[in-house]
């Protein structure tokens, strides 16, 4: 056990080559400078992966990782981090999601797992309190995640296990495979479930029946009273429980940054169709929430009618839904509704699942793709059939779906052509945000540490187009202008450490940042409550820029560098044809600029600096990035 | 009798009850020492906090062979902790499974927190309602059927 409240004070080890575990206790340095979460999971890649090491080979090691916040009842603390070197990208990985996992781990006892080697036999992984068992999974094997949950469960005659599962398509080696909690809960960004698959593991299966205490119950409580009063006041409150994330859409559509065709438009005519309000309306029965949440916004839908009758389920969040109806010009709901589900049972990544197929219709479109090339399907924009035959295809790597089952940029380097057409971030496919209608959010795709998303910096307040937030936050009111380029390198690093802050913590990014509820004020006042640390609100945005700056040094170490902190060309050279943010391109340059300097990143190359590193307690970082010849203070030998 | 009453299709299956539960009777978080236990069915999105319903008579009352167990005039449950050996036949005398052991193998028996409940105070969906009903408790599996017989959904 560890001095401190709150955390559950153990790391698990558990080496799937030779069939042991090591328990060992959890370092308080490491969660005063880290705080938990991404931040454990990145400081730990750093220090034991290896550059170069192969992504889906024995030497990748898989983390999970909570918080001391996880297993109280701080609202919406509930999330798991699951980081390791990404086969999609070959640089950092890692992925997030809610549900009952993450606090199921902490009364199990553990901080964070760290899956290593690889087991010669299919096997699940149960962590049952303090014992842990490899138990056999070769029944398990093709299983989708909805029937691998049930046969789990089923094997451990116990329903309240919780699961993190990795599909078929995992099994298959799709490089942007996803990990499944509580069936529909998504970890499915940079591939972690092909890692896990590759280990040999099916899933990881736990169940805690321990406690967790706080340093100072009656301050934690007071804090907690007040934020559910603050979440139960906001004006985001209704419309996020009635439509969750999906209340997006229509909004990105009235700004014009709703990317559509494959972002040939910012505009998409049939919106109103596929939006969060039609599926609250016609489809929502229930609302659901993650553990803890006071403000759920999950919710079960069900299709009443047409082909699809019948279906039901728990989601889609905005961007699966807009992934699979604008993105890829289809205004059949029920279509987006059954492709999302099938994303979810197969263990894919909706987001990368629909850049590669809308990337594909794309170039059908301009003739640089035949049918014949395409399995004979017809990959006209909105066919439905053709979009679900090939997510199906894409999960079994057969014919077409091989081609696009490692990422568009990957396709693209197979079929010799397309690369400037595919919308992706050091590998990583897009989101759902159009960047030349949102400069700042543009400029987190850029410098992302795990290529191109969004929820490293997501600043939201650009949403506003207020210039009084910039004026009131960084002292350029063009920073919270949505089209203005000036200020966005201090908004971007601002709000990357807090993201950071907000990983390593483990509530959920929308309520606790979107909603401006955890600032770095209130986190370290909640930190203190909780865990028994003393610390300071810098103290805590240092941590941030401490778990941005060593992920920073990771993907130095594989080779990144400024120039490839790039959007795709399109943005930067093709204007928007319509809509509220038409006639504008993306320029990075000077944003990059302001963002390096404001970071401490050496102008030239990106890395950063020694100074930096060394503010940040992070000098062996420094020293090894030297030897490696990849200082930008020092010369290579 | 004063009683919980669980709107099944406004449980949102948080587990809030659970946090909150174990916090203001243990001083810890754990759902292992919650008095309120959520069922859930992901699959069909479907969620039940079980609570002791203060049948009268109670099974688990009857069950206790050294009188451990008691019934208060508020109706709830009382533990004598002297009395109690740890046997564990209330739980298994429960009829909806709201009974748990807790690590010194006592049992765990809402208690209604002395009359107001914080559970209710505090659900986030308003799922929770404290009443005065004499009616039978409801069997969730029962109230499942009927939800999504009601929401079209048949396999």
């Amino acid at each position: 056990m560890t001095d401190l409240y709150g955390y559950a004070g153990k790391v698990l080890r558990i080496d799937l080559t030779e069939k042991k575990t090591h328990v060992n206790k959890l370092d308080r340095d490491l969660a005063l400078h880290f705080l938990g979460g991404r931040g454990f999971n990145s400081k730990r890649l750093y220090d034991e992966v290896a550059p170069s090491t192969e992504p889906l080979g024995p030497e990748n090691k898989l983390m999970f990782a909570t918080s001391p916040l996880v297993g109280t009842m701080f609202p919406t603390a509930c999330r798991i981090n699951i980081s390791a070197k990404s086969p999609h990208t070959g640089i950092l990985g890692d992925t997030n999601a809610g549900g009952h996992f993450a606090p199921e781990l902490k009364f199990a006892g553990y901080d964070q797992v760290i899956l290593e080697g690889r087991s010669r036999e299919p096997v699940y992984v149960f962590i049952d309190d303090s014992d842990v068992e490899f138990r056999d999974a070769s029944q398990l094997l093709g299983k989708d995640v909805y029937e691998a949950d049930e046969l789990i469960k089923a094997d451990l005659d116990d329903r309240r296990v919780q699961t993190a599962i990795a599909g078929p398509a995992a099994e298959n080696g799709v490089r942007y495979s996803g990990i499944f909690i509580n069936l529909m809960r998504a970890a499915a960004r940079t591939g972690m479930g092909a890692v896990m698959a590759s280990k040999g593991v099916k899933a990881l299966v736990v169940r805690g029946t321990g406690s967790i205490e706080v340093a100072d119950p009656r301050e934690f409580e007071r804090i907690v009273k007040e934020i559910e009063t603050e979440i139960y006041n906001h004006e985001q409150y209704w419309p996020r429980r009635r439509m969750g994330t999906t209340r997006i859409l229509m909004m990105a559509n009235e700004a014009g940054f709703l990317p559509t065709r494959h972002y040939t438009s910012g505009v998409f005519e049939h919106a109103e169709e596929v939006s969060g309000e039609r599926l609250a309306e016609e489809y929502n029965v229930k609302v659901r929430g993650c553990f803890a949440c006071t403000i759920p916004c999950s919710r079960f839908y069900v299709v009443k009618e047409g082909k699809f009758a019948g279906l039901y389920g728990e989601g889609p969040e905005y961007e699966a839904l807009g992934s699979f109806s604008s993105r890829v010009g289809n205004r059949d709901l029920n279509v987006a509704l059954k492709a999302n589900d099938m994303c979810n049972r197969l263990g894919l990544d909706a987001l990368t699942t629909a850049e590669c197929i809308s990337w594909a219709m794309e170039l059908y479109e301009k003739g640089l793709l035949d049918k014949g090339e395409m399995d004979g399907l017809e990959l006209s924009w909105g066919n439905g059939e053709a979009i679900l035959t090939l997510i199906e295809k894409i999960a079994r790597r057969e014919g077409f779906g091989d081609i696009l089952a490692d990422g568009s940029k990957a396709a693209a380097e197979k079929l010799g052509r397309g690369m400037d057409l595919t919308m992706q971030v050091k590998g990583l496919d897009l989101i759902m945000a159009d960047p030349r209608g949102l400069k700042g959010f543009g400029l987190g795709y850029a410098v992302a540490s795990r290529g191109g998303d969004h929820l490293r910096s997501e600043p939201f307040v650009e949403l506003s187009d207020d210039p009084k937030r910039g004026e009131e936050m960084f002292g350029v009111p063009e920073a919270t202008l949505r089209l203005a380029y000036k200020g966005k390198g201090k908004l971007v690093s601002y709000f990357e450490d807090w993201c950071a802050v907000i990983d390593a913590l483990e509530p959920c990014k929308n309520i606790m940042q979107n909603m401006e509820i955890l600032t770095f004020k209130r986190a370290a006042e909640v930190i203190e409550a909780v865990t028994g640390l003393r610390i300071s609100a810098s103290e805590v945005r240092l941590a941030g820029e401490r778990i941005v700056n060593i992920e920073r040094a990771f993907n130095i170490r594989e080779g990144v560098r400024r120039s490839d902190d790039t959007l795709p060309k399109r943005f930067r050279e093709e204007t928007l044809p319509e809509g509220a943010s038409k006639g504008t391109v993306f320029e990075q340059e000077p944003m990059l600029d302001e963002y390096y300097a404001e970071r401490g990143w050496d102008q030239e190359t990106g890395i950063p600096t020694r100074q930096t590193l060394e503010r940040l307690g992070l000098g062996y970082v420094a020293d090894e990035l030297a030897k490696w010849g990849r200082s930008p203070t020092q010369k290579a030998d | 009798m004063r009683r919980i009453l669980v709107d099944a299709e406004r449980c949102a299956g948080c587990r809030y009850c659970e946090m909150l539960c174990s916090f203001h009777h243990e001083g810890k978080f754990s759902p292992s020492l919650s008095r309120v236990t959520v069922i859930k069915k992901d699959k069909y999105g479907l969620d039940y906090p079980v609570f002791c319903h203060q049948c009268d008579p109670c099974p688990s009352v009857d069950a206790c062979t050294t009188r451990a167990l008691t019934k208060t005039e508020l109706g709830v449950v009382e533990l004598n902790e002297e009395a109690c050996i740890g046997c564990g036949l209330c739980v298994d005398a429960c009829t909806f499974n709201a009974v748990k052991l807790d690590e010194a193998s006592k049992p765990l028996i809402c208690d209604l927190c002395g009359g107001e409940p914080i559970c209710v105070e505090r659900c986030p969906t308003g799922a929770l309602t404290l009443v005065d009903s004499e009616e039978e408790g409801e069997n969730p599996e029962e109230v499942f059927k009927e939800i999504l017989k009601r929401w079209g959904i048949s396999d």
